[in-house]
């Protein structure tokens, strides 16, 4: 009797469709990621039930020190905004009037920024690692006292800039003092803005379950 | 690799020298592996929480103030401390300071709903006949924290309290909450704001 051969299957998995769909995957995601800047500024912002989400806004920044820091997204809006404040405080600092327009545009391709106006020239001639350097370390924050009120004044060089099409976000951490949060409500209601964005981050869900509706209350 | 030899032994065939057929197909393993690395990689790094954020209106300053009929029946006065504690008190005496904190339906948020549920039934109709709402009013001693800020507010809105104001404690107010809710100089007059 012939001896009965049981054919041995094969274990080879095709992998051509598993690779597809990982490559999709990839693909998505290579695209849809944004990198987390490099935040200069350290800010833990507190939690809240608030959902709406927004975009294009001029943030404040208010660390735990109590400092102030502006960041804006749109390099243009930032340019035009030290166009404004070298307007308006140029006569008062008079080698702010003296700074080229490389130095401008090298303002510009700064994100973030907390340097008092008259330090401006100082900032600006720096170079890239000096830059740096100074950011990480040294920005003192931008004066907000009713007496020099350049934050104040930052904000609203941004509304001429847009044209008043800007939102204003405070981005404070939570353990910061009220006082200078105050501080900077102050400045901008001293500039007639009376709208505020504060920006927080969504509670894990679970605990406003409880509360039903979250409407806002206007 | 990942394949076990499937060639059932033989091939041992009479005759001639048959050169062997290599196979086509190319092993993915590796490469799923590194595809699934690299999803794992941009997943991790990717930010899907976009910030959110609450709004905030502050009262304008206006020159000519338009007054409004507050009656003490329908105020309710928040008071937040250092030490994330919650004081309140309602009308606008300060009277009777009791302490709550911020855990959830039990804290201040409780209050706030009872406050809300009553002023329109108990309180007596404005001189226009309509019913009154609640008004909140926040008061952040100096050196209370941001969070403290922000989680009352996040209070106003789930409670759906629509009339509220932030402002500065009063002396005597900041005098109680030192006092632990005791009122001892006794000011009949507190200002009306």
């Amino acid at each position: 009797m012939p001896k009965v051969k049981i054919p041995r299957k094969s274990t080879i998995v095709d992998m051509t469709a598993m690779c597809d769909v990982s490559f999709l995957l990839l693909t998505f995601f290579i695209l849809t990621a944004k990198f987390r800047p490099d935040e200069l500024v350290a800010v833990d912002i507190p939690i809240s039930h608030s959902t709406s989400t927004f975009d294009d806004a001029i943030t404040i920044m208010i660390n735990k020190e109590g400092k102030a820091y502006i960041s804006l997204k749109e390099s243009k809006t930032r340019f035009l905004m030290l166009e404004k404040m070298i307007e308006k405080y140029g006569d008062t600092y008079p080698q702010l009037k003296t700074l080229t327009d490389n130095q401008k545009q090298f303002f510009s391709l700064i994100e973030t920024w907390g340097t008092p106006i008259e330090d401006m020239g100082r900032v600006l001639s720096m170079n890239g690692t000096q830059l740096q350097e100074y950011q990480k370390t040294q920005m003192p924050g931008i004066p907000k006292d009713s007496i020099h009120n350049q934050l104040g004044d930052w904000v609203q060089a941004s509304r001429y800039a847009t044209e008043g099409n800007i939102k204003i976000a405070i981005k404070s951490d939570k353990d910061t003092n009220i006082e200078p949060v105050k501080e900077v409500v102050k400045d901008l209601t001293a500039k007639d803005i009376h709208r505020f964005l504060l920006v927080t981050s969504l509670a894990g869900g679970g605990s406003s379950a409880s509360a039903g509706n979250t409407k806002t209350g206007e | 690799m990942a394949d076990i030899d499937t060639s059932g032994g033989g091939g041992k065939h009479k005759g001639g020298v048959r050169s062997k057929k290599m196979s086509t197909r190319v092993d993915l393993t590796p490469m799923v592996d590194l595809a699934f690395l690299l999803i794992t990689f941009f997943m991790l790094t990717t930010t899907l929480n976009k910030p959110k954020a609450m709004q905030l209106n502050m009262p304008k300053k206006v020159e000519k103030e338009e007054k409004q009929e507050i009656g003490e029946c329908q105020v309710m006065n928040i008071l937040i401390d250092t030490l994330d504690q919650v004081w309140y008190y309602e009308g606008l005496q300060v009277a009777g300071l009791q302490k709550t904190d911020f855990s959830g339906d039990a804290g201040i948020r409780k209050q706030i709903l009872k406050m809300i549920k009553k002023v329109p039934n108990e309180c007596p109709l404005t001189s226009k006949g309509t019913k009154r709402d609640a008004i909140v009013l926040i008061k952040m001693m100096k050196g209370a924290r941001y969070k403290n800020m922000v989680d009352i507010l996040d209070e106003m809105d789930i409670t759906g309290c629509k009339i509220y104001a932030i402002q500065e404690p009063d002396p005597i107010e900041v005098e109680a909450v030192e006092n632990g809710g005791v009122v001892k100089t006794f000011n009949k007059d507190v200002v009306k704001e």
